[in-house]
């Protein structure tokens, strides 16, 4: 396909001007430096009020930060809020650049999955639902699908490869859906998403990137591929996805709150932002060109965990695409985009172990050149998201020990003038006051926000089932997540610590499935935080029960992290949850049908083709039966060779007498990837009687006999 | 496939040992076409049936080798040579052989053919069209991007600390000293802010 020169100088004049821009941007971060200013003044004219110690120093130092975040995290929903109140009709949407178009895309469109040993029949399905929901828009012709996988496990490796050829079978997607698996998946993710762009990147004007568990809605998928059409300035363009599928307390908390609250931030995120904004990995349309041209990732410098290969390649991503020109927006009122999230707090702290290391290594772009003030700032919320816990952390021991001073050191508090006293004739318990009050209505005044707004709203409000839902849901939020704050603090600030001292990482892939947290595994997991809890509350109950009361909720956190790990991760306390409407979505009360799609899709599901059966799993089934032998075989990559060469007769009558385990992992992928073994090992399996090869063979091929249509023995004893 | 209704002659006298060997190929063969999904008992024992007719021909020449092996060479060659010739190509070598049989799966056989399975020409033109249009491709045809990594352009304070942090990754005593002087001085803060 020709592309003319659409760079951004060239591509006409920009969606949203530059001085506005500016304007908006000066007005939100000027609003955030100058409340977290007089924020920090009130704290340090109390701490003068309380009589100065050397201690306030690096408590003062360490709470601007702290407090500049908060007061930036609350700001963006107050600043969402006010555009949400005041834009009817003239809000900055990019998304505005599709209204009214109905006629044929004009060019081709790729929707990419990259995947990493997952469940093969649900991506499938997710796969599934999103073809049919781009069939129904009537613009399939512009859509080819991309199964991506970097799946090590052989097994899955076998199984993917049956659920991608029943789903075509199905869905007669052959020549439309295709599925590659990289042999060597150098530089993950990002080497993953990559490889497919130099391979088949000059054939789509843009890529969708999907993760795993995203589902995204066929309607909403061309309409984006309309505006990356339309604005030839347009580089990334990122939907906000919305958290679905929650079973656990634990995910059911977050997809309410997400979908509850998120609007808001997003909003505010996009009152900033504009064209400056970022990509979070998935759910996103990105233009291929650009891309291939200016996202190959650079090393960082040294080695991990703060150098070598990016991790979190998605900000940066975004960060090369801006500073060369090119746009990246937030489609935040793109409606169908949807993704899951971790079941139980202990995988999202694992998953959050990758993401913490990810994000600090930005700390070297940082120091980039040329990259814009946007950027910047994207970059620096991605590290303080981590580096703000061992922050909190801080601020909380410096605290303690100042009060730990004062109790231990008998010293009355001398009563010094202030400027508060002075000029607003506040005592010094009101000074305190207002200052706590503050804090908590910048924490709690997004939530507050978003509650009203979604009450106020009849459709919201019939969205969430009512009104005593959306509160008892809003309520339960802010309860447990206060109680798991500290718990997830504790955990950050020991992978910011281990990943300081150098400690890199693994990369595995997430547990999708709700099995719950054991307490065994809940009590190794948060034994840190629960000793620290324990220990900290006998400091404090020595200091005083004051200074006990105002840090319970910490203490309270810590303590019981492992309960409260192992209660929100429980399913059935989640499905009890939902029975009454609490903590429900309007996703869940009334899914919409690209979910219902998902939901009933089974076109990878096929008897005739199924390499998932009881003793004939994987790899065995890649060998014994006849269908996904073929499958397996013709997917290979042909080469020359027909026949194997000594070695590999060797290993391959290995792989007959001993079975699939008396192989190493790398000795067994040789193998799978030589089409002359497979199947020459096929025959020798059903030539050869019981002598000579594995009794794992000799069973697979057994199992055939019991009839397909036969009832199984569990089937008969019920 | 062998001739319908032949008699089981040229298996008598049959021994118990070769009882069981026969019985042992009969077993592979079936389970070989019920793993190719034919559902059909009927059909599946007529197959075997036929199968086992030609490799107990066979075996008058070739003595030495066990009726499993005979009867499975049987059915592979049987299946290989009819798929070559519902395909009109030639499956030369066995990879195409491994096209033959996922044919079959894609054009629904144990679905739809069942009944078509290994009988001779004439097949319905629909199960011909089905087979040869039966065929994986894991991509379209390759359309390239290249992509070079651009090294990352850091400001002087960037190239400073990247060269520091490279020496400290090369040198480990001045890791350890870095690190001993960073400990001090966090230490002397402490010192300072909380125990002057």
């Amino acid at each position: 396909m020709e592309t003319p020169d659409l760079s951004p100088p060239a591509a006409g004049r920009p969606f949203y001007g530059r001085f506005r821009t500016l304007v908006r941007r000066i007005l939100f971060f000027g609003s955030v430096g100058l409340v977290n200013l007089a924020t920090t003044l009130w704290l340090a004219d109390l701490f003068w009020r309380m009589s100065w110690q050397k201690a306030h120093y690096p408590l003062l130092v360490v709470f601007i930060v702290l407090n500049g975040l908060l007061v930036l995290g609350s700001f963006h929903a107050i600043f969402g809020a006010f555009a949400r109140l005041t834009s009817r009709g003239g809000a900055v949407r990019i998304t505005k650049l599709a209204d009214g178009q109905t006629g044929p895309l004009r060019a081709r469109h790729a929707v990419v999955m990259p995947v990493y040993n997952e469940d093969s029949v649900r991506i499938c399905a997710r796969i599934e639902a999103i073809y049919r929901s781009i069939k129904d828009t009537g613009h399939l012709e512009s859509f080819d699908f991309f199964i991506l996988s970097d799946t090590r496990d052989l097994d899955l490796w076998v199984m993917e490869e049956t659920a991608w050829t029943n789903l075509c079978r199905r869905l007669g997607g052959f020549g439309r859906i295709y599925y590659r698996r990289r042999k060597n998946n150098e530089n993950r993710k990002a080497g993953n998403i990559g490889d497919f762009v130099r391979t088949w990147g000059g054939g789509y004007e843009a890529m969708l990137v999907l993760d795993a568990d995203s589902l995204m809605d066929g309607a909403d998928i061309v309409t984006m591929a309309r505006i990356m059409e339309t604005y030839p300035r347009l580089g990334i363009l990122q939907t906000p996805p919305k958290l679905i599928r929650g079973a656990s307390v634990f995910t059911r908390l977050q997809q309410f709150a997400m979908r509850l609250y998120g609007p808001l931030f997003i909003r505010g995120l996009n009152f900033w932002q504009l064209s400056g904004g970022s990509y979070w990995g998935h759910n996103a349309l990105i233009r291929l060109k650009p891309f291939s041209e200016f996202c190959e990732l650079p090393a960082l410098p040294g080695r991990e965990p703060f150098g070598g290969r990016i991790l979190s390649h998605d900000f940066v991503e975004a960060a090369l695409m801006v500073s060369q020109g090119w746009e990246v927006w937030l489609a935040w009122d793109i409606e169908g985009t949807y993704e899951e999230a971790p079941p139980t707090l202990m995988d999202h702290l694992i998953r959050d172990r990758r993401w913490c290391q990810g994000n600090l290594q930005h700390l070297w772009l940082i120091f980039a050149r040329k990259l814009p003030f946007s950027v910047r700032m994207h970059l620096f919320m991605g590290i303080m998201a981590y580096l703000g816990s061992p922050l909190w952390f801080l601020f909380l021991l410096l605290g303690t020990w100042i009060a730990w001073d004062r109790y231990s050191s008998n010293l009355s508090v001398l009563p010094f003038d202030s400027y508060v006293a002075r000029w607003f004739h506040i005592s010094g318990m009101g000074q305190t006051l207002i200052l706590t009050g503050s804090i908590f209505a910048l924490l709690f005044l997004p939530k507050i926000l978003a509650v009203i707004g979604a009450i106020l709203s009849s459709r919201t409000r019939r969205s969430f089932g009512g009104m005593i839902p959306i509160l008892a849901g809003a309520l339960l939020e802010t309860f447990v997540s206060m109680l798991l704050a500290p718990c997830i603090m504790a955990a950050h600030t020991v992978m910011v610590f281990k990943i300081f001292i150098g400690r890199a990482v693994g990369w595995g892939n997430q547990n999708r499935e709700n099995d719950g947290t054991s307490w065994g595994d809940a009590i190794r997991f948060h034994a840190f935080p629960t000793v620290l809890g324990v220990i900290w509350s006998f400091i404090a109950l020595k200091i005083s029960v004051t200074f006990t009361a105002w840090m319970s909720p910490i203490l309270l956190g810590l303590v019981l992290s492992a309960p409260v790990s192992v209660w929100t991760s429980r399913a059935r306390y989640g499905r009890a949850l939902a029975r009454s409407k609490i903590l429900s979505t309007a996703e869940e009360l009334n899914p919409p049908q690209v979910i219902r799609y998902a939901d009933t899709a089974t076109s990878a599901v096929d008897p005739a083709l199924d390499a998932t059966v009881e003793g004939r799993r994987g790899i065995i089934s890649a060998v014994v039966d006849p269908y996904v032998n073929g499958v397996h075989v013709s997917l290979l990559e042909p080469t020359e060779q027909s026949e194997l060469t000594a070695a590999e007769e060797i290993l391959a009558e290995r792989c007959l007498a001993e079975g699939p385990a008396g192989l190493t992992k790398n000795e067994l992928s040789e193998l799978l990837y030589l089409a002359p073994a497979m199947l020459m090992m096929h025959r020798a399996v059903w030539l050869r009687s019981m002598e000579g090869i594995h009794s794992i063979w000799t069973q697979a091929v057994e199992s055939y006999r019991r009839r397909l249509d036969q009832p199984s023995t569990a089937e008969l004893t019920q | 496939m062998g001739p319908p209704r032949h008699s089981l002659d040229t298996l008598r006298p049959l021994s118990e040992e070769e009882l069981i060997e026969w019985e042992e190929a009969y077993a592979a063969v079936e389970a070989y076409l019920q793993a190719l999904r034919l559902r059909n008992r009927l059909l599946v024992a007529e197959l075997v049936r036929s199968i086992l007719w030609r490799a107990s021909a066979r075996r008058i020449d070739e003595p030495e080798k066990p009726a499993r092996l005979l009867a499975m060479e049987e059915a592979l060659t049987e299946i290989a040579e009819w798929t070559q010739d519902v395909l009109d190509v030639p499956l030369e070598n066995r990879r195409l052989a491994a096209r033959g049989r996922l044919a079959l799966l894609l054009a629904g056989m144990p679905d739809k053919w069942q009944g078509v399975f290994l009988t001779p020409s004439p097949w319905p033109q629909e199960f011909v069209q089905a087979m040869s249009k039966s065929y994986l491709a894991a991509g379209p045809r390759f359309q390239t991007l290249t992509m070079v990594p651009k090294p990352l352009e850091l400001n002087a304070i960037g190239t400073g600390a990247a060269q520091w942090w490279e020496t400290m990754d090369r040198q480990p005593i001045v890791r350890f000293m870095f690190l001993g002087v960073l400990s001090l001085v966090i230490l002397l803060a402490a010192w300072y802010f909380f125990l002057h």
